[in-house]
């Protein structure tokens, strides 16, 4: 055999035996194909099929992991909410806030009427009890739905001065009445927050200023910058709190023993409340008192831009009284009570008023009266499963009508307002006090008196 | 009484040196016992006289539920060790334990693992007055010679469920000639313990390993599955071709050289080291777990350990915080690439920061699934990271 032949076939056994191979491992391979992932009694076959799952458990486990961070927070949440206590307490109070909104109605009435001698002495004492009460149940409410995480901050550019200003026309008054002095110095930086929760706060820290201050002492509410936030402070003569008291004062229904003759009329919310308020805003509070020498309470805010106001509204003109005075106001509320209240209390400012308990009696006064109210205020509650929102909005397409809307509501949920603000009605909670009626009232007429506004 | 039961930590860990067994045994208790031990998990040197060692131990913690096997070396609080005794003490306070022995591992079933694990969780549900509400893991320690892992973890995993497990098979320092493990009093071969465990800390049952596939495969053309022994590789004689693919004899096949080039079995996305323990005569390979006709095996190539480590203890760690203990199991052939690469010291370090204990195995197991060459175990947080 010659060298090439013999190279030839040493070649081809080789491919010969490769070939044997190849076709041995073809033959192992189809079988381990074959037996698939059946589960037997074979070691490896066990192997797999324990792989495969341990694969789908960690994808199961993944995404259970996910859903438990979730679970965990949410359950931090619960606790501290507190639900059932704030539960029962939103549930009391609401109830409680029918009756008495009915009442605040009735003596505003009754004040509008009585101008002499001992009744309205007795006219103004209810008047006052009422308000003590509603101020004691609005903190049980605040309270209870800060707990329940139902109030969402809603944020917006103000002048601090347009805030400022009122609170020190009314807490001037008020120390004046219970004879302390009260200073205010005014500031123009425009800042970011939610206006009515920083009122909030604020009326916190000076009725505690006026109430634990002596006759005589001195309050001051001002304003100090600090870089890209403003500080506004509350600072007072008053007792002050001891050292070991400071960190407790700001936990519920913790109050300082007021000194005899100062009058005492809170539940020991208010700064908890605050540090509530504050701590949902990020707004840092700080205090710092001396014991029989005053306290500072101060809240730290962050500033804006002064382009980020939104634009002012037009002037106001004449009275509100003067603007109220002769205008036809609807009333829809299944509370008589309400009704009846509502008609003294409007008719006392000389409003044309119609009520009706029901959507049926509101269409008759609008079939008997085509141009329609240029106001209807209207209870959100109505018996019926149309809400007194649908109903209105409803009636409103149904005549054409253009009438201001006001609502009426202890609902006080966000959503809700936000809802009645997108349809361009406003929202009032109960107890609806008076002169926050007329003022919005007012303020409603004057909107619809110059269109485009609003 | 409660004020005393609170002076001791959740887990504490302790160790001996001691090769005389009724010395490491005492010295053990002495650092672990309290009265409110809920249980003892303890590795131990393979070269301890082993019946001196169980009555050692039954007198040292008499009357505390003990649990535990042989090693190829053990993760004391020093680092890595030989020769030793180490263990871990659980408080009942936060720590409900109990546990089977499963003294026959060919004839395990379902319905067998079925009924073990439903009576160890009921008999961990009877105990809450004692402790604890929280979850459940569970850890295995089988005989790592005994060629079972796969069929008892199958029907293990079956019945945990959706428990996380994990655990190691026993070695016996590359003896090869027996493992045990212990409960019940005393040590057991073809055997494996089964401890559940209830906590109300934060923990994590984890595995990893360092490897990366290269190009090669090949396919396992004849194997003898109860032994398992490979005698084909590519239809040629397994020692030949696993040694010819990395330039070597078959006669300089030694564990050294399995450990830094091992072959894996991928399925899915994942890799699945099989590690082979040692060449046979008719240069066909053991392994240290399940083979069968037509499995492929892909070469992989180790990459640093301790960088795979610290990952994967960093992504942990930001979720549960800094563990109180990790009890890992770590497979041997880690344990001798570690060796051959000179960093010891290094690893112990790491295992001394993450407060590592444990044991080196002959293979470890992971949701029911039977691994090799991994570092596999259980992260638990401490009191206050929750």
């Amino acid at each position: 055999m010659s060298v090439i032949d013999q190279k030839r076939q040493d070649a081809l056994q080789a491919l010969q035996e490769e070939n044997q191979r190849l076709k041995k491992i073809n033959v192992a391979l189809i079988e381990r194909v074959e037996a698939g992932s059946a589960v037997n009694a074979a070691p490896y076959a066990a192997f797999e099929h324990s792989a495969a799952l341990a694969e789908q458990v960690r994808e199961r486990t993944e995404a259970l992991s996910v859903a438990m961070a979730e679970l965990r927070q949410t359950n931090q949440a619960l606790k501290q909410a507190n639900l059932s206590r704030s539960k029962f307490l939103a549930a009391v109070s609401h109830d409680l806030l029918q009756p008495l909104n009915a009442a605040r109605l009735f003596t505003g009435a009754l004040l509008d009427q009585v101008t002499e001698g001992d009744l309205e002495l007795l006219a103004h004492s209810i008047h006052r009890s009422l308000q003590d009460v509603d101020s004691l149940l609005g903190t049980l409410v605040d309270m209870s739905r800060l707990d329940a995480g139902v109030i969402k901050p809603d944020i917006s550019v103000f002048r601090l001065s347009d805030l400022l200003d009122n609170l020190a026309t009314e807490f001037h008054q008020i120390s004046e009445a219970e004879q302390r002095q009260f200073s205010y110095c005014s500031s123009s930086v425009v800042v970011s927050t939610d206006l009515v929760l920083l009122a909030r706060i604020l009326r916190n820290f000076l009725t505690n200023a006026v109430r634990y201050t002596p006759v005589g002492g001195r309050i001051l509410l001002g304003s100090r910058r600090r870089g890209a936030s403003v500080e506004i402070q509350v600072l007072d003569t008053g007792v002050g709190i001891a050292e070991d008291q400071l960190e407790r004062i700001f936990e519920e229904f913790q109050r300082i023993k007021p000194e005899p003759g100062l009058q005492d009329r809170g539940l020991g919310l208010g700064l908890a409340i605050v540090d509530k308020i504050a701590g949902m805003l990020a707004h840092p509070v700080r205090v710092n008192s001396i014991a029989g020498r005053g306290s500072l309470f101060s809240v730290c805010l962050p500033l804006a831009e002064p382009d980020a106001l939104p634009s002012l509204p037009s002037h106001q003109q004449g009275t509100d009284q003067q603007v109220i005075q002769g205008s036809r106001v609807w009333v829809l509320d299944n509370d008589p009570a309400i009704c009846t209240a509502m008609y003294s209390l409007l008719t006392g400012w000389g409003c044309e008023v119609r009520t009706a308990l029901r959507v049926t009696e509101l269409q008759h006064c609008f079939a008997s009266e085509p141009e329609g109210p240029a106001l209807l205020i209207a209870d959100y509650h109505l018996d019926g499963e149309e809400s007194g929102l649908e109903a209105v909005k409803r009636l409103q397409s149904q005549y054409g009508s253009q009438a201001a809307v006001l609502m009426i509501t202890a609902n006080h949920t966000n959503v809700l307002r936000q809802h009645v603000r997108g349809l361009g009605y406003r929202m009032l909670n109960k107890p609806v006090k008076p002169l926050k009626l007329k003022v919005t009232l007012a303020h409603l007429l004057r909107q619809a008196l110059t269109p485009g506004q609003g | 009484m409660q004020q005393f039961s609170h002076a001791y930590p959740p887990v504490m860990t302790a160790m001996s040196d001691s090769p005389d067994p009724e010395v490491a045994a005492r010295q053990l208790a002495e650092a672990l016992y309290h009265p409110e031990l809920a249980g003892v998990m303890f590795f131990c040197s393979a070269e301890y006289a082993l019946p001196e060692l169980a009555a050692a131990l039954n007198r040292a913690f008499a009357g505390v539920p003990l649990v535990g096997c042989t090693t190829a070396g053990e993760i004391t609080p020093r680092g890595y060790d030989r020769g030793t005794l180490v263990g871990l003490g659980f408080h009942r306070r936060w720590f409900s334990l109990e546990s089977a022995l499963i003294a026959e591992l060919e004839d395990f079933s379902l319905p067998q693992a079925q009924q073990q694990v439903d009576s160890l969780i009921s008999r961990i549900r009877q105990r809450e007055d004692q402790s604890t509400s929280g979850r459940f893991f569970a850890m295995t320690l089988l005989d790592g010679l005994s060629s079972q892992e796969e069929l008892v973890l199958v029907a293990l995993d079956s019945a945990l469920g959706s428990i996380p497990h994990f655990g190691g098979s026993a070695g016996d320092d590359v003896q090869l000639a027996g493992t045990h493990v212990f409960s019940q009093g005393a040590f057991h071969t073809r055997a494996a313990v089964l401890t559940l465990v209830r906590t109300s800390l934060d923990f994590e049952v984890f595995t990893t390993h360092h490897m990366q596939s290269l190009a090669t495969k090949l396919v396992v053309t004849q194997a003898d599955p109860a032994s398992r022994r490979v005698t084909e590789l590519n239809a040629e004689p397994a020692a030949e071709v696993y040694a010819r693919m990395l330039g070597l004899q078959p006669q300089q096949l030694n564990p050294k050289v399995f450990a830094l080039h091992p072959l894996a079995v991928k399925l899915g996305q994942e890799y699945y080291v099989r590690s082979i323990q040692k060449v046979n005569e008719d240069l066909s390979l053991t392994f240290y777990c399940a083979v069968g006709n037509g499995m492929v095996l892909t070469a992989m190539q180790p990459q640093p350990i301790l960088p795979d480590l610290e990952r994967r203890f960093a992504e942990i760690e930001a979720r549960i915080g800094a563990p109180m203990i990790t009890l890992g199991c770590d497979c041997f052939l880690r344990r001798l690439e570690t060796e051959h690469l000179d960093s010891l010291d290094e690893a112990s370090a790491f295992f001394r920061h993450h407060r590592v204990v444990g044991f080196n195995t002959y293979g470890e197991h992971f949701d029911g699934v039977h691994i090799n060459q991994t570092f596999t175990g259980v992260v638990i947080g401490g009191v206050d990271n929750r």
